[in-house]
């Protein structure tokens, strides 16, 4: 935990820096004895960089090689391919419509989730999606994106 | 009776309102029981069908997926050695014992009438003292305000992190997100880089699904990726039957239970495992027999069961009261609640006395309707602990897309939520809670606009926040809270390097 405090601490200042440098370019108002809009951010860049600092600090001042240090590295295989599978699908989701793009993103979570059976997977991909925008889109009135199966079913 | 009290009682009791509250709580009691979907997930699943719903129905079923998930955690605590949620961590110590000895159902029992009990209790806090705290929040100026909003978002940051830090860095983070779009007091556009949706800032909302529900969503696919099998269950459950000696047993546990429940509920963040393990605690000091605990005892599942629930009603008080949400549960619901233009806060019971009315009666059918619907489906609901997950959470990925783009019929929304699941995921990865944010998110204009507000009106003097009386106390609670997390961090560390033996 030691070296990922001090990087944390490294990314915030860097961050931080750059909210305040973008805090230097906010319009200033002239309304007498009020604080400008930069006035908060001001506060925040104080604080961030502040805090960072401490645990920049804290980190350095760590043992190197704690018994705390020894934490198992979670996966990083299935995430990723969770978030790659999901912006795919909300990329395509804007111009496919609702229905188009989830089947076939539900079908591939099925998968990623551990199902096999694929007449289960064909039948909960296509049924379930259905359902959602029919109980939205007529029982409920939530417009969701139509794309290209427009005057269909969405 | 005031008029504001019958009417809201009447919205709550009307047909469609009672039927959103019993399909809520048969949603959460089984949300709760899965272990790995969190209550949160539960409200998050059905946000969506607030939108479209009247306000009073919206929060009748957010109310009953509340107060029924608090319960259902419990089931798979029993039956599994599991919680299925984070608040039935403590109703293992004895609720599994109890099954092992082949009584499963005397302590699901107890879970669910103890559940009751300490909901109930937090229903009557929340009656009586609600009202009172928005009659003397009205009197707050902009610095109390300030100072209030302060105060929950400090307190949390200590609560919520195990390093102090690394809370207060989430916040600030969380603060720094608010200040995109337009600033409260003059308009003028912040951090939007010329791109018009980010005007309006990033909605709270979209942030909390992708901070709780994605980072939920990763773990479930990790652990089924690794060949976890899902829990089923063989346990038998036996007689659901309470003889008179148990509820003799459990009157002085539930009792404990309810008030700390209902005092813990009260401050933001603590939620309910630090009450559940609080409440066992006192009870277990307080018992005659204080050895049985542990072993499979009927005191040992109440104490718990009634202090999680009473946190419910407890946290509800800050939340309706000065628009502060004690969690992330409370915090969904101030979101769908502005989704309607009803903003929690002391101006509620003033504006819209029905409607506060109507949830704090929507909150007692919700606690009436578990234990109902507890007792009577309780064989049938636990056969859902086997509910395939392969398709459980596909369909939670779906309505947090279709949650997250129904706030505003825009896929910026979407990505927004996306965003926030990625950071949720590596501040995960650096031990950085992510509570912090989600309250700073909620409360982050707020807090601005009282600073603002407060040195506009005392023409730049900062002692404004010193000379009011509330203010000074919520300051002065604020610095405390943060040194007493500092010190507390000092101790533990103390503690984990001091030899052995």
């Amino acid at each position: 935990m030691r070296t990922k405090n001090i990087v944390t601490a490294l990314v915030l200042i860097v961050l931080g820096t750059g909210y305040g440098f973008l805090t230097a370019g906010l319009p200033t108002r002239s309304l007498p004895n009020a604080p400008d809009p930069s006035f908060f951010p001001w506060v925040i860049t104080g604080c961030l960089l502040l805090l960072s600092a401490i645990l920049l600090v804290r980190g350095l001042a760590a043992p190197r090689k704690g018994r705390s240090d020894t934490v198992v590295a979670p996966p990083l295989r299935t995430p990723i391919v969770f978030l790659v599978v999901f912006a795919l699908y909300v990329a395509f989701l804007s111009f496919a419509g609702f229905v188009a793009a989830s089947v076939p993103f539900f079908a591939v979570l099925m998968v990623l989730y551990g199902e096999r059976r694929w007449i289960a997977i064909g039948a909960a991909s296509l049924v379930v999606p259905v359902i959602l925008v029919l109980v939205f889109r007529y029982v409920l009135q939530v417009p969701l994106p139509e794309g290209v199966l427009s005057g269909w079913i969405g | 009776m005031s008029p504001d009290i019958a009417a809201g009682f009447i919205a709550a009791t009307l047909p469609g309102s009672l039927l959103a509250t019993a399909i809520g709580v048969v949603v959460g009691l089984v949300v709760g029981m899965i272990p790995g979907v969190t209550v949160s997930t539960g409200i998050i699943m059905v946000l969506p069908l607030t939108f479209a719903l009247d306000p009073t129905i919206s929060i009748a079923l957010l109310l009953g997926i509340y107060a029924g998930g608090m319960t259902g955690g419990s089931f798979s605590a029993v039956l599994l050695n599991i919680p299925g949620t984070p608040s039935a961590s403590a109703t293992i110590l004895d609720g599994y014992p109890m099954a092992r000895k082949g009584e499963a159902g005397r302590a699901i029992s107890v879970a669910i009438v103890a559940s009751f009990a300490g909901g109930f209790f937090s229903f009557l806090c929340l009656y009586f003292i609600a009202p009172s705290l928005a009659d003397l929040a009205l009197r707050f100026k902009a610095p109390d305000l300030f100072s209030v909003v302060f105060f929950g978002l400090s307190v949390i940051c200590t609560f919520a992190a195990r390093s102090p830090v690394k809370g207060l860095l989430s916040a600030v983070i969380g603060l720094a997100i608010v200040t995109v779009g337009q600033d409260p007091v003059m308009g003028t556009a912040r951090f939007t880089f010329g791109n018009a949706e980010l005007l309006s800032g990033i909605h709270f909302l979209s942030a909390l699904i992708g901070l709780f529900a994605i980072p939920q969503l990763v773990d479930n696919m990790i652990e089924l990726a690794r060949g976890a099998v899902e829990q089923r269950t063989s346990t038998r459950m036996g007689s659901l039957f309470l003889r008179l000696a148990d509820l003799k047993a459990m009157g002085l546990p539930v009792a404990i239970g309810s008030v700390v429940g209902a005092f813990i509920g009260i401050l933001p963040g603590a939620g309910g495992p630090i009450a559940a393990f609080i409440g066992y605690d006192y009870a277990k000091r307080w018992s005659r027999n204080p050895d049985k605990f542990g072993t499979g005892c009927v005191e040992g599942v109440a104490a718990p069961e009634s202090a999680n629930n009473g946190v419910t009603g407890g946290a509800l008080i800050p939340m309706m009261t000065l628009g502060i949400p004690g969690d992330p549960i409370t915090a969904i619901m101030i979101g769908a609640l502005l989704v309607h233009g009803l903003a929690p806060g002391p101006l509620l019971f003033m504006q819209r006395g029905d409607f506060a009315y109507a949830l704090i009666w929507s909150f007692m059918w919700a606690n009436i309707l578990t234990l109902l619907i507890s007792l009577a489906g309780v064989r049938i609901l636990v056969k859902l602990l086997a509910a395939p997950k392969t398709l459980l959470m596909p369909a939670i990925a779906i309505l947090c897309v279709i949650g997250s783009y129904a706030l505003r019929n825009s896929f910026f929304d979407v990505w927004m939520m996306l965003a926030f699941g990625l950071l949720a995921l590596a501040m995960r990865s650096i031990d950085m809670p992510v509570v912090p944010m989600l309250l700073a998110l909620v409360l982050g204009r707020q807090l601005e606009e009282y600073l603002r507000l407060s040195l506009t009106a005392s023409k730049g003097d900062p002692t404004v926040f010193f000379t009011s009386p509330f203010s000074l106390a919520f300051l002065v609670l604020s610095v405390v809270s943060i040194v007493w997390s500092f010190a507390a961090e000092r101790r533990r560390g103390g503690a984990r390097s001091a030899p052995a033996g």
